[in-house]
């Protein structure tokens, strides 16, 4: 008997929703415009409440892609936290009446926990202990990874995301959001060594990105003043400066984490993981330290629900399931999990 | 120090990060029963870290992180009366227009009764309630120079 089940993520910006066999994606759906030429309705800029234009049709597509029918389905999985809790509901409501509907049990997942097993959607995996850097736009932390389901988050940030410090950045720069993948852009043709910029003194493994966001507004400031040009002449060197910054804050973090737990089995996860910088880096990092590191496949670093389904699968086999008097939470720890 | 400080009308402050805890103290001293504060200030003007500090001052233990992505940040602290409350610190740097501040909740967060600090304000001004207390950072040669007002 397979193990099928559905998995709906909405706890942010994107409708998705996935179906995994036996541990397996099988379809993993993004609402864009695509799915909304197929199946019908219109993508607002910012989903949110709009959640509820897309969840039928990428339900409908991620369902019709896999070949799996309602009827073969197991469970039916959703993020139940953290996020916006106007998109949460959308995900989490639907996910119920389904469940109630097709007489399915209901397994809540954690957004946070789902980005770091993300490493377990195909191979090679990673074995356990393990430490997982997860970078996003809205989340920085370094997490202790004993089990599919036990974690510990070890540091985090305690301001801006690593992937706000590149988008800010691209702010100022005058670059369109979100700025990040246009700074990986442009650091590819600079100089990382041209200018050189704080890197904050956060003790333990939490991390700062807010002071760094300054010290560049303030550095673009005072060189603008004497040469008006000063962006557009220098872009790709304070664009690679930019990057080696926040990517040396990133690993000398997780260097330090993983000399404090002897550990050397190292993954990344989350949007960032996408940066062609960080990828280098955790690959010349794993040399020097001797370490097997892992990147999810790029539509699994996003939020996606292909990352919920792998989570979902490895709760049904652990027996965690959640009734249907469970409610969307905007905040709250993961290593309560 | 202002004394019509029920009104909230032009307080200011000069502080740096030494004396931010203070500060934080002394503004919700004049708070009084405000409810929606809107932030104004360029990026890296400090508005996210002193909402930080507002969040500690009140008690909040979580870490107080910036919305810009989440938009909503739902915080809860223990009033003087042993109440739960909520405190939301929105952001809406990532919203284009009023209508999708609507769709995302915006709204509801603003006319729910709780603690709202909102970043980059400016893109709602028809969303405001009206008696929304502006709080305008300014970074100065040394520290930064806060100014709160009931008019913008």
């Amino acid at each position: 008997m397979n193990i099928n089940i559905l998995a709906i993520e909405s706890s942010c910006d994107e409708t998705s929703a996935a179906v995994i066999r036996d541990g397996e994606v099988l379809s993993n759906f993004i609402a864009n415009q695509k799915v909304h030429e197929q199946y019908g309705g219109v993508v607002p800029e910012l989903a949110s409440r709009a959640h509820q234009q897309n969840i039928i049709p990428v339900v409908e597509a991620a369902l019709k892609k896999s070949g799996v029918s309602k009827e073969e389905l197991k469970a039916i999985a959703f993020t139940q936290s953290p996020g916006l809790i106007g998109s949460l509901l959308v995900g989490c409501c639907f996910a119920k009446s389904l469940a109630l509907g097709l007489d399915l049990p209901l397994i809540a997942v954690h957004h946070m926990q789902a980005h770091v097993l993300a490493n377990f959607i195909g191979d090679p995996k990673p074995s356990f202990p393990f430490l997982c850097l997860t970078v996003s736009g809205g989340h920085t932390q370094i997490v202790l990874v004993e089990d599919y389901l036990k974690m510990k988050v070890m540091g985090q940030t305690l301001d801006d995301a690593a992937g706000e410090a590149f988008d800010k950045t691209a702010k100022i720069l005058g670059l369109p959001y979100p700025g990040g993948p246009l700074i990986d852009k442009y650091a590819k043709e600079g100089n990382p060594q041209r200018f050189s910029f704080p890197e904050p003194q956060i003790p333990g493994l939490n991390f700062s990105f807010s002071g760094l966001k300054t010290a560049i507004l303030y550095f673009v400031q005072e060189q603008t003043k004497k040469d008006p040009d000063f962006i557009q002449n220098n872009r790709a060197d304070i664009c690679a400066s930019v990057q080696h910054r926040i990517i040396t804050i990133l690993m000398n973090k997780l260097v330090k984490a993983a000399k404090e737990t002897g550990i050397k089995e190292v993954c990344i996860a989350g949007g960032v993981s996408a940066n062609s910088g960080l990828r280098q880096a955790m690959k010349a990092y794993s040399e020097k330290y001797g370490w097997n590191h892992y990147i999810p496949e790029f539509q699994y670093c996003t939020d996606n629900a292909g990352m919920i389904s792998i989570t979902a699968y490895y709760k049904y086999l652990a027996g965690e399931f959640a009734d249907l008097t469970v409610s969307p939470s905007a905040r709250s720890s993961m290593d309560r999990n | 120090m202002s004394e019509i400080s029920n009104y909230f009308c032009l307080m200011e402050w000069n502080f740096t990060l030494k004396d931010i805890s203070r500060v934080a103290e002394e503004f919700w001293e004049h708070a009084g029963d405000k409810k929606v504060f809107a932030f104004h200030g360029d990026i890296g003007a400090g508005k996210t870290t002193f909402i930080s500090e507002l969040c500690r001052a009140k008690g909040i233990k979580d870490t107080a992180s910036s919305p810009t992505f989440s938009l909503i940040n739902d915080y809860v602290f223990t009033d003087e009366t042993g109440i739960e409350q909520h405190l939301f610190h929105l952001d809406l740097y990532r919203i284009h227009d009023e209508e999708e501040a609507i769709h995302a909740g915006i709204e509801d967060a603003l006319y729910s009764g709780a603690i709202c600090m909102v970043e980059w304000a400016e893109k709602i001004p028809n969303l405001l309630p009206e008696e929304t207390i502006h709080v305008t950072i300014v970074p100065g040669k040394e520290g930064r120079k806060l100014v709160s007002s009931s008019v913008k």
